[in-house]
């Protein structure tokens, strides 16, 4: 700490060392500070504070005023072209009691001896919560696409085959349902009933039933339908589509439409958040809290960087070193050639006293070395040389001329 | 305001509360206020830095190269004790190591703080701002704020070659030391008579002077005082090139105080001129004993500028503040294309009534690049630094047949030859 006390401040007394020196600092403490005050503050932030809380107050109200929207495929509340609305409302208007669940807990509690029970996505469902619904005996069980783990479950015995694409299929069998409706939108999953010889398959495509009604037990029965596209509020006007949905979901007076929620992903879904203990879930946010208080502290410069304009840095030789670069790149072996040995030229005849005739030159050089002229006019008045490594080696003889002649 | 590292570990060992005591929305919020009455309690009880005084006082000026202290008074008359951390922000050429300084001010009391500065640059730097970070007593949170508080640091030129001054003047008490040795020419005037002593030439003998007295007596001559001399800085754009890690210009400027020093103690007058199309900074009749200090101010914001010089205005400028037969030193550029459309076409005019030196700074990296062998690059290099060398030398050669003297060499040698030549031109009786 370089802070050395200066004694209190009196107010007739100039601090020490400030007298005297007034040339440039102010002897008198003039008020300084910069920055905002309060006011300054306020009156800078209301706008976009205004406008910030009018952005949360907006977004709240419109999420209020949607909050009861449903928006998911296959669900009896949704309008959404995906959504089965309309189905539902069928079946309402035909006296049917139609509850929409969304967990399988829900499901079992609800489900009667007269109750026809939609699973829109089994394979969503836990085998654990397939099996307890299994076991509440539902009058009749329509599953939609099911995988193999959910027809193991709920309709033994029936199997999944290669899917084929939905499509327009004709019903083809004995199953009044099916032949009151006519064609239908069924195609998606298909199903192999060959080891269940009481099961009754429909809508084939290819020998596969993409539709099967497979008897369950005393006055129960499961329904397997290779794709929900029928039920959908897009689809259920066309062909026989609203006739078949009728028909396989009206035949009791109670169903139970499951549509499986997030809340019952299988355990291997789990996010991280959901493996921590509940009691650390807060200590995670507070840990956010930290992790923000962290960044404003860093954040915070004890003020602002200081600018200053720099002067041109211009390095003198770059000229030089951009003729260099314009040499070597146009291969201008002569002009460098012709440079270097102007150059040795002029050195050797300060070395020898001056006369820089050609003649005189080159005699003299061969006079104080042991070349002969012819080598030595070679080297100083020669031919341009062929190559780069020829000029490298010009440039060498002629170091090497030079400090013989220097030497001798 | 501004957190403190105390906040964040606070924070941090909320999360030990929330996590094991109290893991719910409930402690969260407990938490979360007891950190937020925490910061508001500091930011309320901390000292208030708007109401803090500053004074400054130390050095407004150093020798580049050099150390500077400034001091920085903080006057605390709130009713709070003020601790924290103090930052007396500085341009970055001010090369201040000590910006940031730890305070603690009792209430109604001053502290004062010291910032060391060695600038890499010369020219004027003013302070920028002062910013004090006031903690609160919990040391959770602190006020901040900033005070413009003046004050400016003329960084002056480093006159590294101040060195040689010793043995320049040595030279120059040698050849004005009244000796015998020196005949008479042109620019030598008599100084006095005295005793006859073995060595004096016999040709400066004074035979009238002895038949008067008992012995032989012997005239001394020497160089005549009293001579201008003008040095010419060229700012141009030539000037902004860098030699090493310097502009050509504060090599300049360094043969130029140098020059200075000297033909001040020969008893001669130097003015400066600092010229590129404007005049950027001029001394004329600066008093003998403060001359140095005069040069030293008007160079020290002197900067390069980039554009091309107007030799004519120059040579016009050069004309009217030298009246008399003068000494022209001209700090500039030996590049060839700049000397020919330059100052060559207005050299006579200067030459035919003054003394005129062309002083340039040479580049040794040049002549190094020059002499460089290896590869293929390597040659090339060295065939154009030889056509620069051979330009050089050309141009050089130009300038003396217009009865110009030409000095050209390296950053750390140009104080030294120029002086030289001032002393041989003098010697020579040629001012």
């Amino acid at each position: 700490m370089s802070a050395d006390p200066a004694g209190p401040a009196a107010p007739d007394s100039p601090a020490p060392g400030v007298s005297g020196t007034a040339a440039f600092g102010p002897t008198l403490p003039a008020p300084t500070p910069l920055g905002r005050t309060a006011e300054q503050t306020w009156r800078r932030l209301r706008v976009p504070l205004a406008l910030v809380a009018l952005v949360v107050i907006v977004v709240s109200a419109l999420v209020l005023i949607r909050g009861d929207r449903h928006e998911g495929s296959l669900d009896p509340r949704s309008t959404g072209k995906a959504g089965s609305k309309a189905v539902a409302q069928l079946l309402r208007a035909r006296g049917v009691e139609v509850e929409p669940v969304r967990s399988a807990d829900a499901a079992e509690r609800a489900i009667r001896p007269d109750t026809t029970l939609v699973v829109a996505y089994p394979d969503l469902v836990t085998d654990a919560h397939l099996a307890r619904l299994a076991a509440a005996a539902p009058a009749r069980t329509v599953l939609i696409r099911p995988d193999e783990a959910a027809l193991t479950a709920l309709a033994p015995g029936v199997r999944a085959a290669r899917d084929t694409s939905g499509r327009e299929l004709d019903p083809d069998c004995r199953l009044p349902a099916a032949q009151r409706a006519g064609s239908a939108d069924v195609g998606g999953g298909r199903f192999d009933i060959g080891p269940f010889p009481t099961a009754t398959g429909c809508y084939p495509y290819a020998g596969l039933p993409t539709l099967v009604l497979a008897p369950a037990g005393p006055g129960r029965d499961t329904v397997v339908l290779g794709s929900g596209s029928m039920l959908t509020n897009d689809r259920l006007d066309a062909h026989g589509n609203a006739a078949l949905a009728l028909n396989l979901l009206g035949a009791h007076p109670h169903l139970v439409w499951y549509l499986p929620g997030s809340g019952e992903l299988p355990p291997a879904d789990d996010s991280l958040w959901d493996l921590l203990p509940a009691g650390w879930r807060w200590g995670a946010a507070q840990l956010a809290v930290a992790a923000v208080l962290l960044a404003l502290w860093r954040a915070r410069r004890l003020g602002p960087v200081v600018a200053e304009p720099l002067p041109v840095v211009v390095r003198a030789a770059e000229t030089v070193e951009g003729r260099a670069r314009l040499y070597r790149r146009g291969r201008a072996r002569d002009t460098a050639a012709e440079l270097l040995r102007a150059a040795a030229r002029e050195r050797l005849a300060r070395l020898l006293g001056g006369d820089t005739g050609e003649a005189a030159l080159i005699a003299a050089v061969t006079a104080r070395t042991d070349h002969t002229s012819a080598h030595v006019h070679a080297l100083l008045y020669g031919a341009i040389p062929e190559s780069d490594e020829a000029l490298v080696t010009l440039s060498a003889d002629l170091d090497a001329l030079i400090r013989q002649v220097r030497t001798t | 305001m501004a957190l403190t590292g105390r906040a964040v570990l606070a924070a941090a060992i909320g999360v030990l509360v929330v996590g094991l005591l109290l893991p719910s929305l409930l402690g969260l919020a407990v938490v979360e206020g007891l950190l937020l009455l925490g910061v508001l309690t500091d930011l309320l009880l901390a000292a208030g830095v708007r109401d803090l005084t500053f004074t400054r006082a130390g050095d407004t000026a150093v020798r580049l190269g050099e150390s500077a202290e400034v001091t920085l008074t903080v006057t605390n008359p709130g009713g709070r004790a003020l601790r924290g951390r103090l930052r007396d922000a500085w341009p970055p050429s001010t090369g201040t190591t000590t910006q940031r300084h730890d305070l603690a001010v009792p209430a109604g009391e001053r502290r004062r703080v010291t910032t060391t500065m060695t600038p890499t640059r010369r020219g004027d730097r003013h302070a920028h701002r002062v910013t004090v970070r006031s903690v609160g007593p919990l040391g959770l949170a602190a006020r901040q704020g900033s005070h413009l508080v003046p004050w400016r640091l003329r960084v002056l030129p480093g006159f590294p070659s101040r060195r040689l001054l010793p043995s320049k003047l040595e030279r120059l008490r040698e050849l004005d030391g009244r000796s015998a040795l020196l005949t008479r020419g042109a620019g030598t005037e008599f100084d006095t008579l005295r005793e006859y002593v073995p060595g004096d030439d016999a040709k400066s003998i004074d035979w009238r002077a002895s038949a008067r007295n008992q012995g032989v007596v012997v005239r001394t001559w020497r160089p005549e005082r009293d001579r201008h001399i003008l040095v010419v800085l060229d700012t141009g754009r030539t000037s902004a090139g860098r030699i090493g890690d310097i502009p050509r210009l504060d090599a300049a400027m360094d043969a130029t105080l140098l020059l200075t020093a000297v033909a001040n103690h020969a008893g001669d007058r130097v003015d400066l001129l600092a010229y590129d199309r404007r005049v950027r900074a001029e001394v004329r009749r600066a008093p003998r004993n403060g001359i140095l200090p005069a040069f030293v101010q008007a160079m020290s914001t002197l900067e390069p500028e980039l554009v091309e010089p107007d030799a004519r205005g120059l040579a016009a400028e050069i004309l009217r503040r030298s009246p008399r037969r003068s000494l022209i030193v001209l700090m500039t550029g030996l590049e060839r294309e700049a000397v020919q459309e330059g100052i060559l076409p207005v050299l006579p005019q200067l030459a035919a009534r003054h003394e005129v030196i062309v002083a340039a700074v040479a580049d040794p990296a040049i002549t190094r690049m020059a002499a460089h062998r290896g590869d293929a690059t390597a040659v090339y290099e060295a065939a154009a630094a030889e056509k620069e060398l051979a330009e050089r030398r050309t141009t050089a050669a130009d300038l003396r047949r217009r009865n110009v003297t030409v000095v050209d060499a390296p950053p750390g040698e140009l104080a030294s030859a120029v002086t030289d030549m001032y002393l041989a031109l003098k010697l020579a009786g040629r001012l």
